[in-house]
């Protein structure tokens, strides 16, 4: 158990710069995910924090000791890859012992054959093994240890990748997309598993995924990256409501968050497709966007703000998404509706939609987000969109 | 009844027809290759097992039958003893060497950056280069008084190597060995030359093998603490180098078994100084060709051929049973 310090951290390859001066702390017993669009450099991070590539400038700290120089398998840590990277010729209880054989065994103890009848051996082996059956047990997987890695499915070879990543109880876990070759329904219930798993080990992890859904649910807090730098470090909520940055705003949430274009006047009120809102910053702003999650729409009677015609609609059964296309906006607008509109919603009907301003966020020009925005609740102007 | 019978019967004679039209149509389809297997490769071997137990010669009429006489005469003279001795001191030595240097130069390149398509064309130079021609060289090379090998280990006559290195003493008082002509060296000489000759393409089926192993095992390697190379190497790569192993090591034994060339070159009569290498294929080419016995010949080849099978079967069951992972 150990809190995890990650100063300005910087890592080129060759001409390409990957990690442009990162910044992080993991405390103890914290579950981070470092989320982001593939090529973001959250693997790289990742491989740097466990040893296995070396930062180009920067500090990393584990249990605040500077860990540069020093080897991956003397930090301590444990990964699980994409791959699972499960030795195949050895069978599952030899995959999971190796880390403890490594560790606890010497080089001639460690040899075929002879190895086990060299002195102090025997004692070692049936300690490890018992470690790891109690691994085995942890993660259900206690009737396969005799199987070969080639026997297992996708979700079996996981838990033993999971496995041999605990069996040592490490400072930290390093979780490389563990999920993304299991199929969906076994990626809904690891992802509970490994949250619980978390729960009870009270370790530290830190998981890689460029699946914010997996992000949002696992995470006591997320990191977005993007372009080798960290936009926002936050929870889970906090990331989701509040993000700093618009392509933070963009990259979480299902579906994706509604970007209009908007106006604002040199006294600072926001206007929508030459529609007043009810919303006013403190300053001018050139190139200002507004965001509106899909639930801070809701579908109104057609003299509402934004009228247009339904594009595509998408049943999930619990809810419905209908996309909008408003005369004026480039995007389709996406608007969350119960069930029980779904009459309403056939594809060619002209709707109208409401917004919710007090939900909305603003961003400037650059795409950093607006907080000085104050929200008249007037209701001659909330009618007015 | 009857009517219910042959309604019955009929679409399933329908179905057995269409079945017998498939398997003959299958028969026909695989005949031309079947034919083709039987004529050149079963034909020929019924053939030389029949002639093994005669005492036929081209150009006779008939030939008698002799029993298993051919086959005794195999167990029981001495030149056929010196026939097994010197094919299975050649297998024996060129096997383990050539496939040991052929995975250690496939992990040097593979470990190198720069200059590997270099080091992979020297290596494979003596692959590519016709082994009869490469005889002519080696064997002015290993002449024992103008060649290369002698002259340049005359040069360490009178150095420090004289007091520390035997052999140097010896070959510095009573002269170098004549290779090709010492029944103590003739076999490791050509040992030598099958080594050099037959390493580069072990090394170019193990760097195949190599870029199989998936990069991220090193990496769980790593993690797991196999900190020297040596631990992941016994962790990682020669397990999965274990199909392409049991490949190697087949091919290099029948390739062993196979050794010809050199022997023919070096001593066109008779299988070396005291037939110290007189080797298998050699003597099916004496004894067939240019004595013409081809009963005895045809003894030795089937010996060859048990060989071989025995080989064969091993790697099948290797490969069944022991590397393959699936």
């Amino acid at each position: 158990m150990a809190e995890l310090a990650i100063e300005n951290v910087t890592k080129r390859f060759g001409e390409t710069e990957v990690l442009k001066g990162v910044s992080l702390t993991i405390a103890d017993g914290e579950f981070v995910s470092l989320v982001g669009p593939s090529g973001c450099g959250k693997s790289t991070l990742l491989r740097l924090i466990a040893g296995l590539e070396t930062q180009t400038s920067g500090t990393i700290r584990l249990a605040g000791q500077d860990v540069a120089g020093l080897r991956a398998a003397d930090r301590d840590l444990s990964m699980v890859f994409q791959s699972y990277a499960l030795y195949p010729h050895l069978s599952v209880r030899d995959n999971i012992a190796v880390p403890l054989r490594m560790r606890r065994l010497n080089g001639r103890q460690r040899l075929p054959v002879v190895g086990r009848f060299l002195p102090g051996a025997g004692g070692a082996e049936r300690q490890l093994m018992g470690d790891v059956e109690h691994a085995a047990t942890t993660l259900e997987i206690d009737h396969l240890l005799d199987r070969k890695p080639g026997q297992l499915s996708g979700g079996q070879r996981q838990r033993v990748a999971l496995a041999r990543a605990l069996v040592r109880d490490p400072a930290a876990f390093l979780l490389d997309e563990p999920l993304s070759n299991l199929d969906a329904k076994l990626r809904i219930q690891t992802r509970v598993e490994i949250a619980e798993l978390h729960r009870r080990l009270g370790a530290t992890f830190v998981y890689v995924t460029h699946d914010q859904v997996e992000a949002m649910t696992m995470s006591s807090r997320i990191a977005v990256m993007m372009g080798g730098k960290i936009l926002q470090c936050a929870a889970p909520e906090e990331i989701y409501e509040n993000p700093a940055d618009i392509q933070v705003a963009e990259f979480i949430g299902a579906p994706k968050i509604n970007i209009l274009p908007v106006d604002v006047t040199s006294d600072g009120h926001v206007g929508l497709l030459g529609r007043q809102l009810p919303l006013r910053l403190a300053q001018p702003e050139t190139g200002a966007r507004i965001g509106f999650r899909p639930q801070a729409l809701r579908l109104s009677g057609a003299d509402a703000g934004l009228t247009g015609v339904v594009a595509h609609t998408e049943n999930l059964g619990s809810e419905v998404f209908a996309q909008v296309s408003v005369p004026g906006l480039e995007n389709r607008v996406v608007m969350r509706a119960d069930p029980a509109q779904r009459a309403a919603l056939h594809l060619g009907a002209t709707v109208g939609v409401d917004v919710d301003c007090t939900a909305a966020l603003l961003f400037d020009g650059k795409g950093q987000r607006i907080r000085n925005v104050s929200v008249k609740t007037t209701p001659e102007l909330a009618g007015a969109l | 009844m009857a009517e219910l019978t042959s309604t019955l019967a009929k679409p399933q004679s329908g179905e057995q027809d269409a079945a017998r039209r498939q398997r003959r149509a299958a028969w026909a389809l695989t005949l031309p290759a079947v034919l083709l297997m039987g004529v050149i490769l079963l034909v020929p071997v019924a053939v030389a097992a029949v002639l093994s137990f005669t005492d036929f010669s081209l150009g006779n009429d008939s030939f008698n039958w002799v029993g298993f006489k051919n086959y005794d005469r195999l167990f029981t003279r001495s030149t056929y003893a010196k026939m097994f001795v010197a094919t299975f001191t050649y297998v024996v030595t060129v096997v383990p060497i050539s496939v040991g240097l052929g995975l250690g130069a496939a992990l040097l390149i593979q470990s190198i950056t720069h200059l590997r398509e270099v080091y992979k064309t020297i290596y494979f130079l003596p692959v590519m280069a016709t082994l009869l021609a490469m005889a002519i060289a080696w064997e002015f090379m290993l002449h024992p008084s103008i060649g290369m090998i002698n002259r340049t280990l005359e040069l360490g006559c009178g150095t420090v190597l004289e007091h520390i290195w035997p052999f140097m003493a010896n070959g510095c008082v009573q002269g170098f060995p004549v290779w090709l002509g010492d029944k103590r060296y003739a076999i490791w000489v050509i040992s030598f030359i099958g080594i050099w000759q037959g390493f580069g393409f072990n090394m170019v089926l193990y760097l195949a093998g190599l870029t199989g192993v998936h990069r991220e095992l090193y990496h769980a390697a790593e993690m797991d603490g196999a900190k020297s190379g040596w631990e992941r190497f016994r962790l990682v790569t020669w397990p999965a180098l274990g199909p392409t192993t049991v490949f190697v090591v087949t091919i290099s034994c029948i390739r062993a078994f196979q050794v010809f060339d050199t022997v023919e070159a070096f001593w066109p009569q008779g299988g070396g100084p005291n037939k110290s290498t007189y080797v298998m294929m050699f003597a099916i080419f004496e004894k067939g060709v240019q004595q013409n016995l081809i009963g005895a010949g045809a003894s030795i080849t089937v010996m060859f051929l048990v060989f071989v099978m025995i080989l064969t079967l091993i790697q099948r069951w290797l490969v069944e049973r022991k590397v393959h992972y699936g």
